[in-house]
């Protein structure tokens, strides 16, 4: 077995495998802690509160958008294009059909993934150096913080740069580093892509209960 | 920190494992043979056989509409190519090598430019949030094309005979794309720096005393409001070298915009002079602006910079600040300090 | 040893919520943006997030999934330590309210105020808690009131505001379909509140009373992070409201109050509340939606409205006010971000009970008045928090502004129709 044969097959499950078992044996871990029942006397229902709040956090609060706006813009340029390139890239299409999920859909043209790649990295570049630079970033930063915006960079630029869709070592050192990116993911702090539900959903819960509309 | 090590040494495993597999070319070959197309992935027919069928007498129908693609021997290819291979690429060289050696021959005979009068622990904001954020940007973009471009010139004398065909091939593949993906991006960061910074950077009349004393490079003491005249003057050469890179970059990232040929050869020549000379240049101002003058980066990084450095640098800008931040001290109000101690 | 005791009442406290917070913050730093402290203070230790960083830490080590696996591969941080508990006395005591713009402008939507209660909790446990509340506390258990108020004084008070009026008061009546409590802070300075409901419960008909065995509402055990003391404060409060058999108990013109009676205390008692809690401005509100509030005449002045974060963006009550203040005013202007952004006056949370605190909460007042002076030119502030109004006043003070606070229960109270017509009211202050 060549190494190529060895990231592209084995190591592929092995990576996924964590992924996913990690992914949910976090979210568990979070979920078991449980909460006691809250006996106030509610104002509105909870679940509406935490179906708003999920989405009303997604959006810049309108009481700080000015105070907040470059790391607004370079957060959804960077978000927006990582999800556009991770779904609907033709390469990604044509992977998630054959060996993940069996079903695909339609990828976008070429200048779009070029046009969504360039976003997620001008967003990513943006945000890491805001993280070394502000004193108040660099005091909240941990070593997660900056391996995973690298882990991220790094997967993103290999799959870049094996744009021409020529070359087997470039394709398998995109799977590569994205490999060590799913195995590092539910380690880290890249769970956010899934444990922002729970956290704007609990405080969705309050404001539901407590009847503010954030 | 520990978990720096753990993954480091991961990611050092598999990709030492990797590499070493790019370097055999019987590998790559081999993963290849899995391939259901014989020859590249793409499932092209190779040069060889296609020539081979054009001397048999062979007619072909034309399906790509793409620039040039109806002709089949352009005669003036390669006068291009022996222009951009020899030419420009060896001239070139040269002016890189040149900028490398003008920088290290000052740094040792001028030494590190330090604070004369010493750090006065007083801070004066330089450069916003901001600012900073497009020079970065701008500064990680341009490193990354400048290194994928270098690739793409030189690594056919520099990589190829180290590595091995097989290796440089996937290397030059991924240089290329890289280069096309990061290139529109600097088309971006180029015109927002355009705008935040070129009203700084217009000439004024005290740059001409600047030349006349040339500078601070030598020791002496040289008037200069936020940017001096060297620093304007490669602000412009930016600006200038940066929308020819622009302009000639677009045009060969999507050929079919003009219907000649020769437009393109000429791009490529133009943007490799222009590029080179940037090259060129940057390395005296990535000097500059980290060790060799003490307190510099400090501006770029956490945005302020001493008073002292205000001074001895740029002594007009940092009057104009210090002025406006003294105006702006809270006049009247309580304004405690914080911390019970004081 | 007393850092143990902090980090298992941290670890205790942390449920799927709090977790799921810790699990979720990318350290973006958007907190720090909303904060008044951060903003007046430009120290990066202020960022709220960073106020929680012993519990985050405790949770690593012993709580959070995968803390066994990072155990083994040395991955998980220290122990908390003593010197760190007292170094972040400051950030978890003087220099935050529990106001709550931080959960507002968090993108993951964390609720970081919620977080330093828990961070308080462990302090308390550890008994690292400022003088300034551990005194207020005493006195709230010893004497009922965290200001020392005892019975006699507050018998005292009403007396003087029925002689004011002229409306009887019926201190401790059984049967009362309303029990009235009282913040320590109105009762001491600004008793012409009590007067003003007795106006205004006259002119709609409702029945009322004050306890003498509860008529404290603030609630230092919720500030501070003590649970025990928390369900003591509320517990005299439900004993009283059952003995007396009111239907409703009115939380008053005071933030913290608020969020102990009717969020928090039910969940500190263990059981719901034979009675119903009413916020003063939900019932006035009301009664002058039914048509049970007449007024007569409105205040010219530019007034603005500061919403106390407690009753707004954690209670839930923007309207009401705005609608009490539109029925008696001509001249509203709201401020920027007025409503649930709207700016913390620097005092809540405790921070207004800590002297160590001061100097934190005068320059904080410099965001709330930034806002107010970005209206050029308002002739008073209208705010319904005893506290707020108190904290906003000596800023004012300390600041050399001119700009009088009022309360919105006195201020309606001043334009209520007189019995059978007569002359028109008064302008307010006048």
């Amino acid at each position: 077995m060549t190494i190529v044969q060895i990231i592209e097959g084995p190591l592929w499950y092995i990576a996924a495998a964590v992924f996913v078992i990690g992914a949910l044996w976090r979210i568990i871990g979070i979920l078991r802690l449980g909460r006691r029942t809250d006996l106030s006397v509610p104002r509105s229902a909870a679940f509406p509160g935490a179906v708003k709040a999920l989405f009303r956090h997604m959006l810049p609060h309108y009481g700080f958008f000015n105070r907040t706006k470059l790391h607004v813009f370079a957060g959804y340029l960077f978000h927006i294009g990582l999800f556009v390139v991770l779904f609907f890239a033709a390469p990604h299409v044509a992977f998630l059909k054959e060996h993940v999920l069996g079903f695909g859909w339609e990828a976008m043209p070429h200048w779009a993934f070029i046009v969504s790649a360039q976003a997620a990295f001008a967003g990513l570049i943006l945000l890491w150096f805001r993280r070394i630079a502000d004193p108040t970033m660099r005091q909240i930063s941990d070593a997660d913080d900056h391996i995973g915006s690298w882990l991220t960079f790094i997967a993103m630029l290999t799959g870049c740069l094996a744009l021409q869709e020529s070359n087997a070592s470039l394709r398998a050192l995109h799977m590569l580093t994205v490999e060590i990116w799913l195995i590092y993911f539910p380690f880290s702090r890249l769970m956010h892509a899934f444990t922002f539900v729970l956290s704007r959903g609990y405080t969705g819960i309050v404001y539901g209960r407590r009847g503010v509309t954030p | 920190m520990r978990l720096i090590l753990w993954v480091s040494l991961l990611v050092a495993v598999l990709a030492g494992a990797l590499f070493a597999n790019t370097l055999s070319p019987l590998a790559v070959s081999s993963a290849m043979a899995e391939e259901s197309v014989p020859g590249e992935t793409l499932g092209n027919e190779s040069d060889s056989d296609l020539w081979r069928r054009v001397r048999r007498g062979e007619s072909f129908t034309l399906s790509d509409p793409r620039l040039g693609s109806g002709v089949l021997v352009q005669s003036e290819g390669e006068e291009w190519r022996s222009i951009r291979n020899g030419l420009v690429s060896w001239y070139g060289g040269i002016l890189v090598l040149v900028g490398l050696g003008a920088t290290v021959l000052f740094a040792l005979l001028r030494g590190k430019v330090k604070i004369e009068g010493g750090r006065t622990g007083k801070r004066v904001p330089r450069f916003t949030m901001v600012e900073r954020s497009i020079h970065w940007f701008v500064a990680a973009v341009f490193i990354l094309l400048a290194i994928s471009g270098l690739i793409i010139l030189f690594g056919r004398y520099i990589l190829l005979p180290v590595i091995g065909p097989s290796a440089f091939g996937a290397v030059a593949s991924a240089a290329m794309q890289g280069h096309n993906l990061f290139g529109p991006l600097f088309v971006v960061g180029l015109v927002v720096m355009l705008f935040a910074y070129g009203m700084d950077n217009v000439f004024q009349a005290a740059d001409a005393k600047w030349i006349i004393k040339g500078g601070n490079l030598f020791g002496g003491h040289a008037p200069s409001w936020k940017y001096n005249f060297g620093e304007k003057t490669y602000f412009w050469l930016i600006v200038m070298t940066g929308t020819v890179l622009s302009v000639t970059g677009i045009l060969m990232e999507f050929p079919t915009l003009v219907g000649e040929l020769w437009y393109l050869q000429l791009s490529t020549i133009l943007h490799a002079v222009a590029a080179l000379l940037v090259i060129a240049v940057a390395i005296g101002h990535i000097y500059l602006g980290s060790i060799g003058v003490e307190g510099a980066l400090e501006g770029m990084t956490e945005g302020t910079v001493d008073e002292n450095w205000a001074r001895e640098h740029h002594d007009l800008w940092a009057e104009k600040v210090m002025q406006k931040m003294a105006e702006n001290e809270p006049k009247g109000a309580t304004k405690p300090a914080p911390g019970a101690a004081e | 040893m007393t850092a143990a005791k902090a980090v298992q009442a941290f670890v205790d406290t942390v449920d799927a919520a709090a977790a799921s917070y810790m699990e979720a913050c990318v350290h973006c730093g958007q907190c720090a943006r909303a904060c008044h402290f951060y903003e007046t203070n430009d120290d990066p230790r202020l960022t709220p997030i960073y106020k929680l960083q012993p519990l985050v830490k405790a949770y690593k080590r012993h709580k959070a999934p995968f803390s066994g696996l990072r155990r083994m591969l040395g991955l998980v941080p220290a122990e908390v330590t003593e010197d760190e508990l007292n170094e972040w006395s400051d950030l978890v005591y003087d220099t935050c309210n529990m106001c709550g713009r931080c959960t507002l402008v968090c993108p993951m939507g964390i609720d970081i105020a919620a977080m330093v209660r828990k961070v308080r909790e462990g302090f308390v446990a550890a008994g690292i808690v400022p003088e300034g509340l551990t005194g207020a506390a005493d006195r709230a258990i010893n004497i009922g009131s965290p200001l020392g108020i005892k019975p006699e004084t507050l018998r005292k008070i009403v007396n003087e505001q029925v002689e004011e009026v002229g409306i009887p008061v019926e201190l401790d009546k059984e049967g009362a379909d309303y029990l009235v409590i009282l913040s320590a802070m109105e009762i001491l300075n600004f008793y012409e509140v009590i007067g003003a409901l007795a106006r205004i419960f006259k002119q709609a008909g409702v029945s009322w009373t004050i306890s003498t065995e509860a008529y404290e509402a603030t609630n230092i055990g919720i500030q501070m992070g003590d649970k025990e003391i928390a369900r003591t404060l509320v517990g005299r409060i439900v004993d009283a409201a059952e003995k007396l058999k009111v239907k409703y108990v009115i939380s008053p013109e005071c933030g913290h109050a608020y969020s102990a009676l009717k969020w928090e205390g039910p969940n500190l008692v263990g059981r719901p509340y034979s009675f119903k809690v009413v916020h003063i401005l939900e019932l006035l509100d009301q009664l002058q939606r039914e048509g049970r509030i007449r007024t007569r005449g409105k205040d010219a002045r530019r007034v603005t409205y500061h919403d106390p974060c407690q009753i707004v963006r954690r209670g839930g009550l923007v309207s009401q006010p705005r609608s009490i203040l539109n029925s008696v005013s001509d001249g509203f202007v709201e401020m920027k971000n007025a409503g649930v952004a709207n700016i913390c006056c620097g005092g809540g949370g405790g921070v207004s009970s800590n002297p160590r605190a001061e100097d934190y909460r005068i320059r904080a007042f410099a965001s709330k008045k930034k806002q107010i002076d970005d209206l050029q030119g308002v002739e008073a502030l209208v705010t319904s928090c005893a506290n707020c109004r108190n904290v906003i006043e000596e800023a004012i003070d300390a600041y050399g502004m001119d700009l009088p606070v009022l309360g919105l229960t006195e201020l309606l109270a001043e334009y209520l129709e007189p019995d059978g017509g007569g002359e028109p009211a008064k302008p307010a202050e006048a």
